[in-house]
Formats: structure tokens, C-alpha cells, sequence
């Protein structure tokens, strides 16, 4: 130990003072001459004692706090550190990456963690520096690079594990920041985790500098189980004008023994409906479905919860579910036929998500009341309705209606709305001899075709096609299908906020067999889907997720969300250019509250964690270590010369004088409170 | 302050005086002097004061024939008369150094002095002659009475300082040896011995029929010890320092005081020495003055 001020300890002399106090000084003070003791020397009397010293705690209060306060104002500091740290080679800059990440609080693996941590913090030098990085999905310097080893501790004490998924890659690319901004040449990184295998990837090309070591602490556990709920899905229903829901839960079980009879509880809006016992076996999945119950508003909450475990965050799953919205649409044709919506009809007729709302008329009969309320508007084979004539049409298109087009021997198109169209119909092409046309090419981008994109997902070729018309579009257009001769089966028109596709085929067995084909209900699904610009809405998110708030409610310009914690975020609080988007960090339900009069439910948003969250198999670390250093096993650090800090450096970062002072005021405060105990005690004394 | 010509002279204060002028010191008991005085002398003499008669023998003087009973019995018998004389005063002084004591006020010693010199004001003044002996453990200064010695028995009482420890035995017994002729002794001192031992001292003083007077000189303090705070008290003799706590131990010390005083008045009382305390807080007048009223009528009595 030295001092930066050593003058000061002489006034250690002081300690003197007390006892002067205790035997001289006192009895000076009181000296009384009297002529003659003779009379006094007679009467036996015990305060001789007074000549003792008789309260020696009481003395050895008042030394210590005396001997404190002067070792305080002498400043002293340690050298032991600064010495260690230059017999190591010198000062080090240590970046502590600690894992948060929901799989952290399995067990005791947090509270293994944070030790780890903070034994990190306890082994710095006094020269080391060190930065807290708190890290799941997404890394954050939580404490800057500091010596103060009081401040780094209180970090790790304040911080937890969240909800968020573990990525290895931005926590490793902000220590590597973080150490080559560095002016300390020993660089160290000290990784804290559960060392999921789903955190890592294996291409975060993230490469430490050359001498960096990177240290790993791993507090993966062996033998893990854990029972999950990764996912939910919901079948829908309609029952006398309500919707009913089936739930089915899915349960994982990532352990390495079965799971038996565990119980699986579906609850809704708080109230518990269902109880059923699953089992399942080691590293497989199964699931649980609940009786159908029905679906009375909007924002209906649900949560299922299956077992208990280690990792309890992931036995629940919360959603929150809607009563779809039909799609309103109107097919028009020319009534020629009977039959000739009679496949379109029926195929619509069966959609449940959404389901459809069907109307069908002529073109003779249509009014431009049709038009309201509609979501899409299906012109099959038809001449052009008279009532869409004057720009009715357009304004529909305009305003985000969708228009299909089926194009046959009776469409007819004015040339005023030609523009309407994606292209210039032209004459019929005919495919009855020979060879029948089918469907060659499909646009398998566009979110009509998308779904189909996968093998065995339907087949378009088993449809043929006798007759078409021809479809010259126009640059801009969007060719979705095209024939095998190369002609265009389908293209599609954006107007304004709509949609217009044109099929250049009908949609009855005329022209083709593609009604009575599999493919055709998905197809007219899909189409009429795209149109109606219909989404489902999402019955939950993952956490990590950003959520445009603008988008889902345009109308809404004031919003609280209230997030699973009762945390409350005005809308205005997001921050300037996040203005409407919500970060969704937490697991369970987020609630969006508009200000005013409540009218109904909040929107409710339900977030989960990320299902690889569930999977506690571990990365070895060594591996993780040789991909971000490019050594097997950790390069050996070169020593640099030490940068030993000044007296008044280590002084002032060690500020040893504050707690001796204190400790110094604090003995006196005692020895006060002691020696008004023992006065009020020994008042003839 | 007031200078005066005479060192000592302080001592004597006309204040005092006035309120004590008009008594007198009168020896208990015959004294032997030169001169006529106020004092019995072991002589007959001239006087007024007639003792006896006796028959004539030659030489005696012709006048001194009672003629009248010569007439009535035919013989020749001579008047005598008591003869009055003065007789030595000396003063006997404490300076040891308890006698410095002085709780508030006046010390004891300076105290001790103005009673001496009053006395010796009043010897000197009714013609005796005058001395002093100041003494602790031994004899200090020596003033032999004479009547011309009034003014040097000043000087000394005010050159006097308590410096040494005080013992009443060695002193005494050297002064005894010292007087030849019976006379008046004032012993003052405060007397921090035993009442045994204080009398085993003076006894030698008395045996040579000298008539003695004690003064027991104490301050206020040491008679009611009127102390509050828990003090070391040091020994002004010894320089001993006790810790004390007065509250403990002040009725135990007031007894003892008081029962030091009254064996000292019962053993003074039969040896037929006059014996008074005196308290440093009174007016020295008024306890000069009740103390000669107090004699000069027990006077009378014998």
C-alpha cells in the first residue's frame, strides 16, 4: 500500500488524544488543592478507578476512527494491482459478453451466468478496463469500458434475462468493435452463454484480431428437458352466423426422455377451458386438440400452457384470435348459361379463412350499388355491365377493389376503360384440334402462384384448356401464367390502390376443365384473396418482431401500448423515425389502447418466444471460439509492456480514502452514541 | 489598595478594631511581670486592689501602716496590696502549608494573621510585651516578646508564606524549652493531626503555667466540603492526589470534621485551654469579638 499524501499520517499522533483524555488530560483538568487529605484518606471509596482506563473499547473506537480518518486524507491506493497487471503484461481490455437470451432461464443457468460474470469483474487488474455486453437477438454495450469494478457489478446485477432468441453474431461483432477501437493491446473477450446450437450459424463472419483471446464460460447443462410449446393452429368454423375454433396446440419435447401425461390447459380470456393430458416422446413433437369453442368478439385471448419444467417461458403459448372477416365479392357473368358460374360459385362457396361472401347477378341486372361494400368483382365471361360504365368501374379499381377478368366468347371490353385491363384482348385462340393447351409457365413470385411453388402443390398441368383469348399487354403489365404455346394465361393491372387480373379462359367447362381440376379451388382461392388484399390477421408474433402500428390502424393516430410488464409507451415516446413501429421484446400479450371512451376490447397482440429458443442443445464452444479467432485452441497472448498508471491515477480510480473515511465518521458516530450511553450511566464518575 | 507605613500593618485593621478596641486580653492566670499592667502579678505591689494584712516587721515602710487598725487593736500591721503586671504575649503561628488554603475569599494564613495581629494590637496596647513564633515542621521565625516588638511582629506575620508541610510536636517542643517565664500563648493553626497527638504537643506549653489560647483556623470548605464535581483532590501537605466524588463521601467528611472539632473542644476544655474554631467565611471582627466578650466574662466568673 501507498500514499499519494503520507505527510498526513503524522497526524496518527493524534491518536494520543484519546488517551490523554482517558488518564491525564481529564485528571488535570479537575485537580482540586485541599489542605488536608487526612479525613478523606479514611472514607473507603472505588474511584480510584478513575486513574485506569476503564473503557477500553470506548479508547479503541476513538484510535481507530482517528487512525482511518488520518489514512484517509494520506490517500492510499493499492500497488498490488498495478504491479499484478504489469507482471502480466500490463493492462487488459476485456469485452464480457453475457447471454440473456430466454434459454437463459433454465435452471440456474442466469444465476451461473451472472457469477461467471462478476468473477470476471473480481479477476481485473487495476489497469484493466472492461465493457458489459448484454446480448439475445440483438447486442447492447451496457456498461462502457470502465476500471470501476463496483459499476460493472451493479450491471450484471440489474440486468436479465429477457425474452429475446440468442444470436452469437452481433454480440461477437460488437466485442470485435468494441476491442479494435481499443488502445489496450491485450484484448480479451469473455463469453457468457447457454451455447445454443440455434445462436449459431456458422457464417456470422465475425473475426477477432489477431492476439485477441477470446475466453468461454459455458453454463449449458448436460442433460436437459424441456417441453415446449412451439406453435398453435386454429381451424375455423361457422356455425349459425358465429365462427368456432378448434385449437390445436403442438408440444416439443427436446429431452432425452419422454414426457407422460403431461397436462396441457387451453385458456381463454382468462378462464381455463380445457385440460388434456399429452405425452410425448424424447426429441419429437406431438400435439393436443381442444374442443371447438365459439369465437364471441374480436381480440379473444388464448393461452396454452403444457407441463412444468426448467425452462418455464416456453410451456406457454399465447394467441389472440379474431373472427375472420368474409370477403365480399360479386360475379357477374352474362347468364347465358346456367352453368357458367357454377364452378366459381361453388369453389367460393367453401372458404372459411376467409370465408366468402358471394353474390351473383348479370350484367344486365348489375346495379353501381354493387360496387359498394365489395371487395372484388368477377366479370366471367360477361359483357360489360352496363352500370360499370361512366367510371364506375375505374373508381371501384381505384379505391382497392379487385377486378377479375375471365375472359370468353362473350367479354366484351369498352374502349374507354381499356386502360382497365392488363393488355388488349384480341381474337379467340382455339385448341380443340390437335393437342389441348395447358397451363406452361407460372409466375411462382407472385403471391397468387407462391403457395404452389413447392413441389406437389399442385398441378396446373393436368388442366386443359380448348380455347382462349389472345392478351396483348402493355408494358407494365404482369404476366402471372402463361399458356404452353407461349400465349398469356394471366396477367394482372395495378390501378390505384386495386388489382385487375385477367384469365384469359372462362372459368366454366366451355374453354376448359380447369373447374373440375384440384387445383382449380385453391386457385380461385387464392386469386380472389389476392384481390380482396385479405390478410389474415396474425393470431401471434415472436418476440424480436417489429410491428408497424401505423399500418394496422390507420385511423389511430394517438396509441398507448400497454406491454406484458404494464410498461406504458405513448405512441409520440417511439421515437423519431420509429414513429408507429413497436418493437415486440417481450413475451405474452401487448395491448393497444386508444385514448377516449372505451369502446370494446383493446387490440391485443400476443408475442411468443422464438421455438429454437426451446432447443437447449449446445455449440461446443471451442468450435465457436476457432470460427471467430481462426485458432483451434486460443492463441497464446502476446505480452505487452505494461502501462503502468501514475500514483494519482491509481489513487482516484481506487478511492480507498472515501470508505475509510466514512468507516471513520461512522466509528466516531458510534463512539458518540457509546460514550452519552456510559455518561448518562456513570454520572457520579 | 490602601499602602501602609508599617509592612503588616494591614493586618491591622481599624475596621476590626473599632468593634474590639474597647476589650482587653487578659491572662488567665498570674503572669510575671516588669511593669504595672492589667495582668495578676505573682507579686504583691502597688495597687488598688488590697489583699492582706500582716504585722510590721522592720524596714517595712512606715507608710504602709494600716493606722486605723492600729487604733483598734493596738498593733502595727501592714496593707498589702495585689500587685498588677503585664506578662508576654506570643503568638504562635501555623505556616504550614495547609494554611495557604483558601476556597473563596482570604486564605486561612492571612486569615491566621489578622487574628495575631489584632491580639497582639490589644497586648501591645495594654502594655504587654509582644512576640512571634511562625512554624511548620519546624520553628521559621522567632520575634521575642518585648514591647518595643509590636511593629516587627507585623513585618514578620507579613512576610510569613506557607511553604512546608506543618507538625505540631517538634515546634511546640522546642518552644517549650524556649519560655522561661509564664505568659500568654495564642496557638493558631488549622491542626490536620490527631486530637491525641495535638495535645501530646502543647502539653509541654502548658506544664510551665503558661496560659494558652488556641485559635482553630478553617476555611468554609473544609467544614462543610461543599464540592460537586468528581475531582482529584491533592493533599496541600503531602501533595497526594485522591479521586474523589464529594457527593459520595461529604456527610462521611462532614462527620468526621465535626466529631474531630468536638474531641479537640473536650480535650482542650480539660486541660483548661481555650479553644476556638474560627471559619474563615465570618467577619473577623465579630469573631475576634465574641470570643474576647466570651472570655472577659468567664473572667469575671473566677
Amino acid at each position: 500500500m501507498s500514499f499519494l499524501t503520507p505527510f498526513f499520517l503524522l497526524g496518527l499522533g493524534a491518536i494520543a488524544v484519546p488517551v490523554l483524555v482517558h488518564l491525564i488530560q481529564r485528571e488535570k483538568k479537575r485537580v482540586v488543592e485541599f489542605p488536608s487529605l487526612m479525613f478523606v484518606r479514611r472514607i473507603p471509596y472505588q474511584s480510584v478507578r478513575r486513574r485506569r482506563i476503564r473503557h477500553w473499547a470506548l479508547l479503541m473506537l476513538r484510535a481507530a476512527a482517528i487512525i482511518l480518518i488520518v489514512l484517509a486524507f494520506a490517500r492510499p491506493f493499492m500497488r498490488q494491482g498495478a504491479v499484478a497487471a504489469a507482471a502480466a503484461g500490463g493492462a487488459r481490455e476485456i469485452v464480457i459478453a453475457l447471454d440473456q437470451s430466454a434459454s437463459m432461464g433454465y435452471g440456474d443457468h442466469w444465476a451461473r451466468a451472472t457469477d461467471a460474470a462478476r468473477g470476471v469483474v473480481r479477476g481485473m487488474g487495476a489497469n484493466d478496463r472492461a465493457t458489459l455486453v448484454l446480448f439475445a437477438k440483438n447486442a447492447e454495450e451496457n456498461m462502457r469500458a470502465t476500471a470501476d469494478r463496483s459499476r460493472l457489478e451493479g450491471a450484471i446485477n440489474a440486468a436479465k434475462v429477457t425474452s429475446g432468441a440468442t444470436r452469437f453474431g452481433p454480440a461477437l461483432k460488437l466485442a470485435e468493435s468494441i476491442l479494435s477501437r481499443s488502445p489496450i493491446k491485450r484484448r480479451e473477450a469473455v463469453l457468457i452463454s447457454d451455447f445454443q446450437r440455434s445462436g449459431w450459424s456458422g457464417s456470422e463472419e465475425v473475426r477477432f484480431p489477431e492476439g485477441t483471446k477470446v475466453s468461454t464460460v459455458s453454463v449449458a447443462s448436460p442433460n436437459t428437458a424441456n417441453l415446449s410449446v412451439p406453435s398453435v393452429s386454429f381451424a375455423r368454423a361457422s356455425f349459425s352466423g358465429q365462427e368456432r375454433i378448434t385449437v390445436t396446440a403442438g408440444l416439443s419435447n427436446k429431452g432425452d426422455e419422454a414426457v407422460k401425461d403431461v397436462p396441457v390447459t387451453l385458456t381463454i380470456d382468462g378462464h381455463e377451458i380445457q385440460t388434456e393430458k399429452a405425452s410425448v416422446a424424447p426429441h419429437a413433437s406431438g400435439s393436443v386438440s381442444f374442443t371447438q369453442f365459439t369465437l364471441t368478439g374480436p381480440n379473444v385471448r388464448g393461452t396454452i400452457h403444457a407441463g412444468t419444467d426448467l425452462l418455464p417461458a416456453d410451456n406457454n403459448f399465447h394467441f389472440v384470435l379474431t373472427p375472420s372477416a368474409p370477403v365480399s365479392l360479386v360475379v357477374v357473368d352474362s347468364g347465358a348459361s346456367p352453368t357458367s358460374s357454377l364452378f366459381l360459385s361453388k369453389a367460393l362457396s367453401i372458404g372459411s379463412t376467409p370465408a366468402f361472401q358471394l353474390e351473383q347477378t348479370t350484367a344486365a341486372r348489375m346495379t353501381p350499388a354493387a360496387f359498394d361494400k365489395r371487395s372484388v368483382v368477377i366479370l366471367n365471361d360477361t359483357t360489360f355491365p352496363p352500370a360499370a360504365g361512366g367510371g364506375a368501374l375505374r373508381r371501384f379499381v381505384e379505391r382497392g377493389g379487385g377486378l377479375l377478368v375471365a375472359a370468353g366468347d362473350h367479354t366484351t371490353w369498352p374502349q374507354g376503360d381499356a386502360d382497365l385491363l392488363p393488355g388488349r384482348l384480341g381474337a379467340t385462340v382455339d385448341r380443340v384440334s390437335g393437342r389441348s393447351g395447358s397451363l406452361g409457365y407460372l409466375d411462382y413470385s407472385h403471391p397468387v402462384f407462391e403457395v404452389f411453388k413447392a413441389p406437389r402443390s399442385g398441378d396446373f398441368s393436368a388442366a386443359h384448356v380448348f380455347r382462349y383469348r389472345a392478351l396483348q399487354t402493355a408494358p407494365g403489365d404482369r404476366v402471372l401464367a402463361r399458356f404452353d404455346d407461349g400465349a398469356i394465361a394471366a396477367a394482372e393491372k395495378k390501378i390505384g390502390g386495386g388489382r385487375v387480373i385477367v384469365w384469359t379462359s372462362t372459368l366454366d367447362d366451355s374453354w376448359t376443365d380447369i373447374g373440375v381440376k384440384p387445383i382449380f379451388l385453391p386457385l380461385v382461392h387464392q386469386v380472389v384473396r389476392y384481390l380482396a388484399q385479405y390478410e389474415q390477421p396474425a393470431s401471434w408474433f415472436t418476440v424480436g418482431q417489429v410491428l408497424d402500428l401505423t399500418a394496422r390502424a390507420k385511423s389511430k393516430t394517438d396509441r398507448i401500448v400497454v406491454t406484458p410488464s404494464s410498461e406504458r409507451i405513448s405512441q409520440s415516446s417511439l421515437g423519431e423515425g420509429t414513429e408507429g413501429l413497436l418493437e415486440l421484446g417481450e413475451q405474452g400479450v401487448y395491448e393497444i389502447r386508444t385514448p377516449g371512451p372505451a369502446s370494446g376490447r383493446p387490440e391485443a397482440i400476443a408475442v411468443n418466444l422464438d421455438p429454437a429458443e426451446s432447443d437447449l442443445s449446445a455449440v461446443d464452444p471451442s468450435e465457436l471460439v476457432a470460427a471467430v479467432t481462426g485458432h483451434a485452441t486460443q492463441s497464446a497472448v502476446q505480452p505487452d509492456q505494461a502501462q503502468e498508471m501514475t500514483r494519482e491515477e491509481s489513487e482516484r480510480r481506487q478511492s480507498l480514502w472515501w470508505y475509510l473515511l466514512l468507516s471513520g465518521i461512522g466509528l466516531l458516530a458510534v463512539e458518540t452514541l457509546i460514550s452519552n450511553h456510559l455518561s448518562r450511566k456513570e454520572k457520579f464518575l | 489598595m490602601q499602602e501602609h507605613a508599617i509592612p503588616g500593618a494591614r493586618f491591622v485593621d481599624p475596621k476590626i478594631l473599632a468593634r474590639i478596641g474597647n476589650l482587653e486580653l487578659l491572662a488567665r492566670s498570674v503572669v510575671e511581670g516588669f511593669i504595672n499592667g492589667l495582668h495578676r502579678a505573682p507579686y504583691f505591689g502597688a495597687s488598688i486592689d488590697f489583699a492582706e494584712h500582716r504585722g510590721y516587721v522592720a524596714g517595712d515602710d512606715i507608710r504602709r501602716v494600716d493606722w486605723r487598725l492600729y487604733a483598734r487593736t493596738d498593733r502595727f500591721y501592714v496593707k498589702q496590696y495585689e500587685a498588677d503586671t503585664n506578662t508576654n504575649m506570643s503568638l504562635l503561628l501555623d505556616v504550614s502549608r495547609s494554611m495557604q488554603f483558601a476556597s473563596r475569599g482570604i486564605p486561612k494564613l492571612e486569615y491566621a494573621c489578622f487574628v495575631g495581629a489584632c491580639l497582639a494590637y490589644l497586648s501591645q496596647k495594654q502594655r504587654d510585651r509582644v512576640g512571634l513564633i511562625s512554624f511548620d515542621n519546624d520553628i521559621v521565625s522567632l520575634v521575642p516578646p518585648s514591647a518595643k516588638h509590636f511593629n516587627v511582629v507585623l513585618q514578620t506575620l507579613d512576610r510569613s508564606k506557607a511553604q512546608r508541610p506543618g507538625n505540631l510536636a517538634i515546634p511546640l517542643n522546642k518552644m517549650a524549652e524556649h519560655f522561661k517565664r509564664r505568659g500568654l500563648l495564642v496557638l493558631i493553626s488549622d491542626f490536620y493531626e490527631e486530637p491525641d497527638t495535638i495535645l501530646e504537643a502543647i502539653k509541654p506549653l502548658k506544664f510551665l503555667g503558661n496560659d494558652l489560647i488556641v485559635f482553630h483556623v478553617l476555611d468554609p470548605a473544609e467544614i462543610d466540603f461543599g464540592y460537586e464535581d468528581a475531582s482529584s483532590f491533592e493533599d496541600l501537605e503531602t501533595g497526594e492526589q485522591i479521586p474523589v466524588v464529594p457527593e459520595s463521601l461529604v456527610k462521611e467528611y462532614r462527620q468526621m470534621i465535626q466529631a474531630h472539632i468536638g474531641a479537640l473542644t473536650h480535650k482542650f476544655s480539660d486541660h483548661r485551654i481555650d479553644y476556638t474554631v474560627v471559619n474563615t467565611a465570618e467577619p473577623l471582627d465579630r469573631a475576634l469579638f465574641s470570643y474576647l466578650s466570651s472570655r472577659e466574662r468567664m473572667m469575671r466568673v473566677r
